[in-house]
């Protein structure tokens, strides 16, 4: 298996070489989503699968999505011509930089962490898969804060004036694949969603994959979302904020403390909070591709 | 051990091309993708420290879960903003 590591680690660096180095937009953007699927893979054999789903589905998925919109919109790629001493200067803080990274932390002695504490407490969490109950239960409040990061960088983009999402209809094999796709999406999102409580998987991961089969009936003009069906998108993605922010509220009138689940009930509780979530992560997710509609000339 | 070392070795590599990248280029496009190769790479480098002889530390897997998901909304505003100033680089409004 080591000569698979070394290989999947080669790939990995191959392919960055590509995102981070090509001469075309395109090129650039086409690395970059293997080599997020790579990392993906990469982060499998590391153990930690919830992490590889969502860098899948969200960091290699809908961030090529995006990169791939706005290499069609920005201009050829601008070059700098600089001098030899800057390439000099950059090389060699960058290799002082990743060098003293990894020797540090190489050496340190992380591996003990949290582990056992979480698995002591896991019983307590209504939940069986440690990283859910990290994100919904033990660290509830890091979480809640991510939706209004989300939030907040939304409204950024709904502001900003937009063209049109998708200047050219795709061709006739569009429809039988949108059939297959869309409702797909929406049974994987679903699955994931729920056994995220006990196996990998969980909001982040389903509102992503909801989000690409919203996105496939995007593109291919299904679903343009008209200025009404925009707001009610808004709403949606401001409904998982808000939704969240009631839920911890209410357990601080039930348990008397800020998002401490009543006991017995902790599952309940982060299932129903994980679905708004779901929900308001794919509309989010959807907008961001798509920025507002205007009402205006339609 | 020697395969956490390696992704490890290859999360430093990767960390190390971004920062070049992002030193020396002006495209503002190749910087926001220098941008999320080097969190790609930081996500990398602490799931490999993560790792320990049973199983995965939980808590950084939520740090980097809840990275990738900041990451693209930070990425979506990022190009918008890349793509509202190349249209008003050219003197006109992109409707």
């Amino acid at each position: 298996m080591l000569m698979f590591d070394v290989l999947l680690a080669l790939g990995v660096v191959g392919t960055a070489v590509f995102a981070l180095f090509g001469k075309d937009r395109f090129v650039s953007v086409a690395g970059f989503m293997v080599m997020g699927l790579l990392i993906a893979l990469s982060w499998l054999r590391l153990g930690a699968p919830d992490v590889a789903l969502a860098e899948a589905a969200i960091g290699a998925g809908v961030t090529g999505a995006l990169f791939l919109r706005s290499a069609r919109r920005l201009g050829p790629l601008e070059v700098r011509r600089l001098s030899g001493l800057h390439h000099a200067a950059a090389i060699g803080f960058a290799a002082i930089f990743s060098g003293v990274l990894f020797a540090v932390l190489s050496q340190s002695n992380l591996s003990e962490g949290l582990t056992p504490m979480v698995a002591d407490r896991l019983w307590d969490s209504g939940v069986s898969n440690p990283v859910t109950a990290v994100l919904l239960n033990f660290r509830a409040w890091d979480t809640l804060l991510e939706i209004a990061v989300l939030f907040a960088a939304l409204a950024l983009v709904v502001l900003l004036p937009r063209r049109p999402v998708w200047p050219t209809p795709l061709g006739d094999l569009f429809l039988p694949f949108a059939r297959i796709v869309a409702p797909l999406s929406v049974v994987i999102a679903g699955h994931l969603l729920w056994q995220g409580a006990s196996a990998p998987g969980g909001a982040f991961q389903a509102g992503a994959v909801l989000s690409g089969g919203l996105l496939v009936l995007v593109m291919g003009r299904v679903f343009i979302p008209q200025a009404m069906r925009g707001n009610a998108l808004v709403a949606i993605a401001a409904g998982g904020l808000v939704g969240f922010c009631l839920a911890a509220l209410a357990a601080e009138i039930l348990g008397g403390a800020f998002l401490a689940y009543p006991d017995g009930a902790d599952k309940a509780w982060i299932v129903a909070i994980e679905a708004a979530l779901t929900l308001s992560i794919a509309a989010t997710l959807v907008l961001l591709f798509t920025g507002l509609p205007r009402r205006a000339h339609s | 051990m020697t395969a956490t070392l390696i992704y490890m070795a290859a999360g430093a590599v990767l960390a190390g091309l971004s920062l070049y990248r992002l030193a020396t280029t002006g495209d503002l496009f190749a910087r926001i993708v220098g941008l999320n190769v080097l969190s790609v790479a930081l996500g990398a480098i602490l799931l490999a420290a993560a790792r320990g002889p049973d199983g995965t530390d939980p808590v950084p897997q939520a740090f980097v879960l809840t990275g990738i998901v900041v990451l693209v909304a930070v990425t979506a505003a990022l190009l918008a903003l890349a793509e509202t100033l190349a249209g008003a680089g050219k003197g006109s409004r992109n409707d």
